[in-house]
């Protein structure tokens, strides 16, 4: 075990390579890659590595890379990729195909805006893009995290009660490109983490036709499978987290992550590094004796509702910060929480860092007093910081 | 103990050995290794206990580091055991835009992930960025770290009163230290050493980290920094704040509010930028020294020619050369070609064979002898001598409009030329042909008269200046028993007869000794005039052998033995020579010349042979000139008086190559005219130092090509007659394999490379639109061929 000072881009690849490593006796480690801003530096340490067993296959775009993945990780390797924004866009066919294989790719994704016009800074509009795909997402406040849960990741796609690829989000620059001490794990503890991989579909010698015609009655199965897997995620994610503590020492985070929410009455709910502005927040407005709380969405798929509905507890007006649009309807996170919010609370939308620009606490501050001023819920309202 | 905000303990928030905070290996070793690399925990450095977290914010352009800089900084604290943060803030634009970074240090877990908007400390790396802007946010009593040559110290010291103000020439430094690319200096490593002087940070501690993150090559312009860099104290403290550190003077700083209230959107236009006022350098097109050209002794314009033909303008091409050399077929035959040595595709697949194109575009046969100028004053030169040099000199002088009296010993015209070189080399319709171009320009000659003495000091007195461009025509002997034996003969002697059509009649075994290109046209010649055997025997090994190396593959291709590191002491037989006897030699230390010494031992051994061929190198001879004529530094002085005669070629050099006779003949020629109060510019050989070096092409642009090869006569044909060997290039395709170094092409590199797009085509060359040039050198960095350069 060491600490270092790693960008959250290294930081994915470094937690990459040690699961690649920890599955050394049995299929290795494989992964189909092609460049992004931000993901770059997180390939590029990548391709530096020489895996024991398994290779990284440079592909021409981020389709073959999703491609190359599949094929890997039906061969028993362990597998993982990285992309963002358009890249996440043209690789979507195959995003979506290997989750209905049920195979256990991890990727991260430095969200990043979707372009024309170009720009390459945060947005989580991306990886939102995919949540009807058939992936576990995760969402990601800082450096060790990161490399937590890609190492996690493995452990909970590899579940036999699962078999789902996991997707671990990071924001793109504030995390991908930003530098802090990281604790990295030795390897003889990941190895303990992560077992050889034994995918019960693996291909073998013999020739044999995966993902062939599905009739409408298998399809219906299928889907039922696929559900149920989903609905099995919160409760073998308990297992690993305490897994995780009794070889690293170090407790992930659940589900949501609640700050002062106790007794709080007005939320601020986020995802991402945004989660850490909210908290300064919440220290100011607790100074001037406002009742304010946190909370941060880390597992988005499955969508923790019932964790959810439980940490707002009475909380009264709950302000849903979205760092993404849904053009023709509003915030993602918003549109999907407000079922879960307590009976008879107000829950505004703010579509707020769109594109990047720095989310500061005084702008949280600004939104805290429109939020107390609301009577009634407004339309889904677009803030400005950039 | 530190209480990590999210419940999340991180291994170096955990007070293991009760020394430091934050243990970096997490051993628990109690300060005996690790994380105070120092002199070990609470020894040596001891890292303040921070009461706040300390935030840095680095302005820099894209390019010049400033993101590694703050990562620099970073790790200075990280190894005294702080938890930090660091990172950029990255833009769409490359190279040359305004670029920010950032670093945070506290004792605390670091949970803000904000831009710094209010740092303590602020690193400016270039100094075109100083504006209000880069300081905004900097309370009073901050520290403010400038990167600026010295002569604006004075004024700066001046205008930042309020500011801890460290001032360093970072950029000075890091040139010195060669630090960057070639468009580029990187001044974040040294701007960094200024920086840990300035925070008190013990140079150990750069040190340990430069080893850490490999940036040991730059710790030296760290060093000067650390050193050199000058810091003022806060001149100006308002009364308010006196008794408080400047730390907390800066908390006292009313932040401007800049967040509006909502719903009050702003609608910002997109503004016009004009990148331009990002530059603090800029592209400029230039010509740089090709190598071939420096290397050329006779001044060629290699490229301008090379180039001109790979265009398919021949006649151009030949034109070029018209300018410098009257001897293009015969160089492009036997020049050793220096160029080629220089040739800066050699470090790729092989140099240009320029040589061959040299001869390609004489043999094209165009008519381009300059037109004869009109001189001021027409005036009227003598040169004796009629090899390469004195007809590169009568060539030069003609050209200039002059008068010039050629007198030459032989019959006909040409010196080694015709009596040395052999017609299957340099067939005589090439030198013919080139030395009546030079007659045609009006050359009055004189020839059949070797002049001597009075002669000469006549000739002195009938023209305004002289040229001697005798040549070498003292031969050395061989002193040795039975020198005087029938059979034995100068090989230049040979030559001539040979070269003058009186083909001598050879048989049995002939023994040529020399090793140099008249040992070589000895043995060749003389296979070609029925020689059975013929054995070369030089004193040293081959790599020593002063013959052009592919004069000696075709000999030994036509049946010529090499007998390597043997030295003559004597001949035998009855009259006439049957034997030499030969002693073995061993290669002893170098002498001056570099050379190793031939050490001859007692080993001796006899070679049969029927004729023997000396070719032991030749030397000038002084004797034939007046006897008051005295001569120094090329020139001839009669009793302390220099008078205007010059000596040319061999005969002042002993250089030994027609290359070097052509430009040392025409480097006379100007100084005589200069001498006589023509305003020339005289020929100097260029600088080799100062041309293209093959590390500045962009190999990567460039196809790999072999040369092209020549066709030839086969060994077996060529020894029945004197026939030209080399057939030539059949077509100028060799041009395309020239680099065409330090001279642009249009190509476009740069115009497809410029980030901006704002390099366009002219009718010549290219125009760059500087008021949208942001300077970031990628245009001068991706040029194939060092045609470009930045300037401040
Ligand atoms: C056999 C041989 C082969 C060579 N091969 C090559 C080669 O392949 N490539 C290469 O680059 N170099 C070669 N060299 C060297 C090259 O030829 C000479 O360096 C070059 O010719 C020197 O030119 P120059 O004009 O100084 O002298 P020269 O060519 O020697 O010309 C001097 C001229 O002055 C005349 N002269 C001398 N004294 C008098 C006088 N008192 N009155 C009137 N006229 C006089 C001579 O007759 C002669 O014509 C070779 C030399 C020899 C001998
Ligand atoms: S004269 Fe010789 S050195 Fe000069 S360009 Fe020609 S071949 Fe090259
Ligand atoms: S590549 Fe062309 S320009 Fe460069 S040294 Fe060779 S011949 Fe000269």
């Amino acid at each position: 075990m060491s600490v270092e000072l790693l960008s959250a881009n290294h930081a994915a690849a470094t937690a990459a390579i040690l699961a690649g490593e920890a599955n050394r006796e049995a299929g290795g480690f494989g992964g189909g890659v092609y460049p992004i801003t931000p993901q770059t530096e997180c390939i590029e340490l990548l391709c530096a590595h020489d895996f024991t067993k398994g290779e990284v296959v440079r592909v021409e775009s981020e389709h073959s890379a999703m491609a190359v993945c599949m094929g890997f990780s039906l061969g028993g390797a362990r597998t993982f990729t990285a992309s963002a924004s358009n890249g996440l866009a043209y690789m979507c066919e195959n995003v979506f195909s290997a989750a209905l294989y049920r195979l256990p790719v991890v990727m991260m994704a430095a969200n990043r805006t979707l372009g024309p016009p170009w720009n390459i800074w945060v947005d989580h509009g991306d990886s939102l893009m995919l949540r009807d795909s058939g992936w576990i997402q995760f969402f990601c406040e800082d450096n060790q995290e990161v490399l937590d849960t890609t190492l996690l990741a493995f452990r909970l796609a590899e579940d036999p009660r699962i078999l789902l690829p996991v997707l671990v989000n990071q924001d793109a620059f504030v995390l991908s490109h930003t530098m802090m001490q990281t604790d990295i794990p030795s390897q003889e503890q990941v190895d303990r983490f992560l077992p050889p991989l034994h995918l019960p579909h693996q291909i073998g010698d013999s020739p044999v036709t995966i993902g062939g015609l599905d009739f409408p009655h298998e399809t219906e199965v299928h889907r039922k499978q696929h559900a149920e897997a989903m609905d099995r995620v919160f409760e073998v994610y308990e297992e690993v987290r305490r897994e995780f503590e009794e070889v690293f020492g170090r407790k992930p985070e659940g589900p949501v992550v609640p700050y002062q929410l106790e007794d709080a009455d007005i939320v601020f709910v986020s995802m991402g590094t945004t989660g850490s502005t909210v908290r300064t927040l919440v220290d100011r407005a607790r100074e001037k004796g406002i009742k304010a709380g946190g909370l941060r969405i880390r597992i988005f798929r499955p969508f923790p509702g019932e964790a959810i509905r439980s940490a707002l507890g009475g909380a009264k007006k709950i302000a849903v910060l979205d760092r993404n649009i849904s053009l023709g309807l509003g915030g993602v996170t918003w549109s999907e929480l407000k079922d879960w919010a307590p009976e008879g609370s107000l829950v505004q939308d703010y579509m707020i860092g769109l594109g990047g620009g720095d989310i500061r606490p005084e702008h949280l501050e600004s939104l805290l007093e429109d939020l107390q001023k609301l009577e009634h819920e407004m339309h889904p309202k677009i803030v400005e910081v950039g | 103990m530190i209480q990590a905000s999210k419940g999340l303990l991180y291994p170096w928030e955990k007070e293991l050995c009760g020394l430091t905070r934050f243990c970096l290996t997490a051993t628990n070793c109690g300060g005996k290794s690790g994380c105070l690399p120092l002199a070990g925990c609470g020894e040596g450095y001891n890292p303040e206990v921070m009461t706040k977290p300390l935030e840095i914010r680095v302005h820099g352009r894209g390019g010049q580091g400033g993101v590694t800089c703050a990562k620099l900084l970073a790790s200075f604290f990280a190894r005294v055991g702080k938890s930090v943060q660091t990172f950029g803030d990255y833009a769409g634009e490359r190279s040359g835009a305004p670029v920010r970074a950032f670093t945070r240090v506290s004792d605390q877990a670091i949970t803000n992930r904000n831009k710094v908007y209010e740092p303590d400390e602020i690193l400016v790396l270039d100094p075109t960025l100083l504006s209000k802007e880069v300081l905004n946010g900097l309370g009073e009593g901050g520290r403010l770290l400038l990167n600026v040559p010295e002569p604006r110290w004075e004024e700066l010291e001046q205008r930042f009163l309020r500011f801890q103000l460290g001032l360093v020439d970072a950029t000075g430094i890091a040139r010195r230290h060669r630090i960057g690319t070639r468009s580029l200096v990187i001044v974040n490593t040294t701007i960094a050493g200024a920086y840990a002087k300035m925070a008190g940070l013990p140079f150990d501690l750069v040190e340990a980290t430069y080893q850490a993150l490999g940036f040991m090559s730059n710790l030296e312009a760290a060093r000067e920094a650390y050193n050199g860099v000058q810091v003022w104290e806060p001149r100006e403290w308002p009364k308010e704040r006196e008794g408080l550190s400047p730390g907390e003077g800066r908390a006292l700083e009313k932040v401007e509010k800049r967040i509006e209230s909502l719903p009050a959107h702003r609608l910002s236009p997109p503004t016009p930028l004009k990148t331009g006022s990002w530059k603090t350098q800029q592209p400029v097109y230039t010509e740089n020294l090709a190598p071939c050209n420096a290397w050329c002794p006779a001044g060629n314009d290699v490229v301008g020619f090379i180039q001109a033909a790979g265009k398919g303008d021949v006649e151009e091409a030949a034109r070029i050369l018209a300018r410098t050399t009257p001897f293009p077929g015969v160089c492009g035959r036997v020049c050793p070609a220096p160029c080629m040595e220089g040739c800066n595709r050699r470090e790729l697949d092989g140099a240009v064979q320029i040589r061959g194109l040299e001869r390609w575009v004489a043999d094209q046969g165009f008519d381009v002898v300059p037109e004869k100028a009109v001189p001021p004053k027409v005036l009227d030169f003598g040169v004796v001598g009629s090899g390469p040099a004195g007809l590169s000199a009568a060539y030069q002088l003609a050209l200039r409009g002059h008068r010039v009296r050629l007198y030459e010993g032989e019959k006909e015209l040409g010196g080694v030329l015709r009596t040395g070189i052999p017609s299957y080399r340099l067939p005589r319709e090439v030198l013919d042909r080139e030395v009546g171009k030079i007659l045609e320009l009006g050359v009055e000659t004189e020839t059949g008269r070797f002049l001597r003495f009075e002669e000469l000091e006549m000739l002195a007195r009938n023209h305004e200046a002289l040229i001697l461009a005798t040549g070498l025509q003292s031969l050395r002997k061989l002193e040795v028993d039975g020198a005087e034996l029938e059979g034995i003969e100068q090989g230049i002697g040979f030559l001539h007869r040979v070269n003058l059509g009186e083909c001598p009649e050879l048989s049995g075994h002939v023994v040529v000794l020399g090793g140099g290109n008249t040992a070589m046209d000895c043995a060749r010649s003389a296979l070609r005039c029925g020689a059975e055997r013929v054995t070369v025997v030089y004193r040293r090994t081959r790599l020593e052998m002063p013959a052009i190396r592919e004069e000696i593959r075709e000999a030994e291709e036509e049946g010529v033995q090499l007998l390597l590191q043997r030295q003559p002491i004597g001949f035998e037989g009855n009259r006439r020579i049957e034997r030499v006897l030969l002693a073995e030699v061993e290669m002893g230390e170098p002498d001056e010349s570099g050379r190793r010494r031939p050490v001859v031992t007692e080993r001796v051994e006899p070679l049969a042979c029927d004729h023997v061929l000396l070719a032991l190198g030749q030397s000038r001879d002084l004797e034939v000139l007046p006897e008051s004529w005295k001569v120094h530094e090329q020139r001839v002085s009669v009793h302390g008086e220099v008078l205007p005669i010059f000596l040319a070629g061999d005969y002042a050099t002993g250089e030994g190559t027609v290359t070097h006779a052509i430009g040392h003949g025409r480097r006379a020629a100007d100084l005589a005219m200069k001498e006589l109060g023509e305003e020339v510019e005289v020929f100097e050989r260029p600088d080799r130092a100062r041309a293209v070096p093959a590390t500045d092409i962009r190999f990567d642009h460039f196809d790999r090509a072999a040369p092209t090869r020549m066709p030839v006569l086969d060994p077996g044909e060529r020894v029945r007659s004197f026939e030209e060997v080399n057939g030539g290039f059949s077509r100028s395709l060799e041009a395309h394999r020239c680099f065409s170094c330090g001279h642009c092409t249009r190509c476009d590199t740069c115009l497809v490379y410029c980030p901006e797009g704002i390099i366009r085509r002219q009718e010549l060359g290219y125009e760059v639109d500087y008021s949208y040039c942001k300077g970031c050198g990628i245009c001068v960095e991706e040029c194939p061929r060092e045609a470009m350069e930045m300037t401040q």
